[in-house]
């Protein structure tokens, strides 16, 4: 059974100008433990098509099933508890908050719960990405590859199902982008995620276990 | 932040300035109202009041400070030559009625004399020398102060023993000194209506109340004044505050949509926004509040003379109201903008 599956997904957007489709009937799945990366150039869809996947917004038609459920018209309340509990997000400009240290930043996901160990967790996820000696620095005191470590630990506090990463390497330069990519593949065989990653950088395609390409919101 | 202080501090130092101008009013002016001067009316038979009569109104009066007053009239001489004419009071309780400006303030006047500062210039006395009044020598013990309010006759005042006034039989007058205005005019009707009627008039009795009255309706008018002034300054504080609230989320409009795309629930978003806002307003009230002793210290220093006036508690009680005041507004004012901030589409706000 696949973690992540899109079934007929179709999305558009109604603005006043014009009806825009940004994906027409997509399928596409995902396993745990396996890296899939979507490319294809601005405006193929990509990231309208993670963010269905990551649950921040809803298709228009067509359904999505993440591990076995059906999470297509779920409430925005269910789809912040499916978001906590199975997804975690990468972002390309890693979105740390700017107040906060390294471990505060990797906590804040769960930072209203009131479990004990989540700051045990929260180092030890920092020292598995190699910053156990940056916890209490503030992401200004840390360089672009060690700020998107930061946010894949912060990705993995609540020990999700599926990562979900945008242009994880978009920021970084080409040695960082490797460090970054090689975290990722190596945090994925060790929790088991499945790791969605949309991107237009050739780099990433090397790590991915398969790539699908988005054209115009069609899968190739 | 600053938005919250200066809110705070105009409401509060707005509060404390009217606390303090009533005080200073009253200080000024209030001494006269609770005072009831009896003399004698036209159908007295005896030539100024009697003992007896005296001894009635302490009984009509029980609560009140009867001061019973022979009164004359001299001119004094000074060793240069120079002339005072004055008015002599006898009275054993001077005390209540002058303000003593340097020297004894006696509430038992047995020996020596008091004058009017003004007086004392004019003919160069000073504490210690020697007055002549009747064939006896008294000693100047205190200096009275120039009289503030109104009501007090422009000239001198040599305030000697009773004994010193002896020659004279019955008082002049007597001044009975009650708690406050409203009794004064109680006290005075009560004396009238003992030793007078439409026929007879054996006594008058006058009270301040007609001064008492300009008090209290100028003190009024004042605090409604400053409530209005105070009102709007609750409302431009409170849109100050609001427009922080709202600035501020809208800054980290980026922020919260990481939040809430990492999973953070809207009722926790919701939470920190108001948690932040009641910290705000608590610090701002705080720091306004601080702001705002330090300005009713220095108001009340200015208007009373007496900083310390600013800590009784009809003052300091603004202090109180401007911090609860902030902490509410504060918290109001999160409500909108958490709401929205909450239930923006974390899509839209990743966009910023």
């Amino acid at each position: 059974m696949s973690v992540i599956q899109l079934t007929d997904v179709t999305k558009r957007y109604d603005t006043e100008a014009e009806l825009i489709e940004a994906l027409k009937a997509v399928d596409f799945r995902a396993e745990r433990g396996e890296m899939v990366v979507v490319t294809g150039p601005s405006g193929s869809g990509k990231s309208t098509m993670l963010n269905m996947i990551g649950l921040l917004d809803s298709p228009t038609a067509g359904t999505v099933h993440l591990d076995g459920r059906n999470v297509t018209d779920f409430s925005e309340d269910e789809r912040t508890e499916e978001r906590r509990s199975q997804l975690g997000f990468v972002f390309q400009d890693f979105h740390l908050l700017p107040m906060l240290t390294a471990a505060e930043n990797v906590e804040l996901p769960s930072m209203w719960d009131t479990d004990v160990d989540r700051r045990d967790r929260a180092v030890d996820l920092l020292r598995r990405v190699g910053l156990g000696d940056r916890l209490s620095h503030t992401p200004d005191e840390l360089s672009g590859g060690q700020q998107q470590r930061v946010a894949i630990a912060r990705s993995l506090i609540n020990e999700p199902d599926i990562l979900l990463a945008d242009e994880p390497t978009g920021n970084l330069d080409q040695e960082t982008g490797e460090t970054v990519l090689d975290e990722i593949t190596r945090l994925k065989n060790e929790e088991n995620v499945a790791v969605v990653a949309i991107t237009h950088d050739e780099q990433l395609v090397g790590y991915a276990d398969h790539v699908v390409r988005l054209v115009d919101g069609v899968v190739q | 932040m600053l938005g919250i202080v200066i809110g705070v501090m105009a409401i509060t130092s707005l509060g404390m300035t009217g606390v303090a101008l009533e005080k200073q009013a009253t200080a000024n002016l209030g001494n006269l109202a609770n005072e009831v001067s009896v003399s004698p009316g036209e159908d007295i038979e005896t030539d100024g009041i009697t003992d007896d009569q005296v001894e009635t109104i302490r009984d009509i009066a029980p609560a009140t400070t009867v001061i019973p007053q022979r009164s004359n009239a001299t001119e004094l001489t000074a060793r240069n030559g120079a002339e005072a004419n004055v008015q002599v009071t006898g009275v054993t309780n001077p005390a209540p009625l002058y303000d003593i400006a340097t020297g004894d303030e006696p509430t038992r006047l047995q020996t020596g004399a008091l004058i009017t500062e003004s007086t004392a210039e004019q003919l160069g006395l000073q504490l210690g020398d020697p007055v002549e009044y009747g064939g006896q020598i008294y000693r100047i013990r205190g200096l009275i102060a120039a009289e503030s309010g109104f009501g007090a006759s422009g000239g001198g005042e040599l305030v000697l023993p009773e004994s010193a006034l002896n020659e004279q039989e019955h008082y002049n007058s007597v001044t009975v000194i009650t708690e406050d205005g409203e009794t004064s005019t109680a006290t005075a009707n009560a004396i009238e209506a003992e030793f007078s009627d439409a026929d007879e008039e054996i006594l008058t009795a006058t009270s301040f109340a007609s001064v008492q009255e300009d008090i209290s309706s100028f003190t009024n008018t004042l605090e409604l004044a400053l409530l209005g002034i105070g009102s709007i300054s609750l409302f431009v504080a409170s849109v100050a505050i609001l427009n922080v609230m709202l600035m501020s989320t809208i800054e980290r409009r980026g922020e919260i949509g990481v939040l809430r795309a990492v999973g953070v629930r809207r009722g926790e978003v919701l939470r920190m926004i108001l948690t932040e806002a009641a910290v705000l307003g608590g610090v701002g009230g705080l720091i306004g509040s601080a702001g705002s002793l330090v300005v009713g210290l220095a108001l009340f220093h200015v208007l009373t003379g007496e900083a310390a006036l600013a800590l009784e508690w009809s003052s300091s009680r603004y202090l109180l109201y401007g911090m609860v005041f902030a902490l509410v507004a504060s918290v109001l004012s999160g409500v909108y903008p958490a709401w929205t901030a909450a239930n923006e589409s974390p899509v839209d706000a990743l966009r910023g």
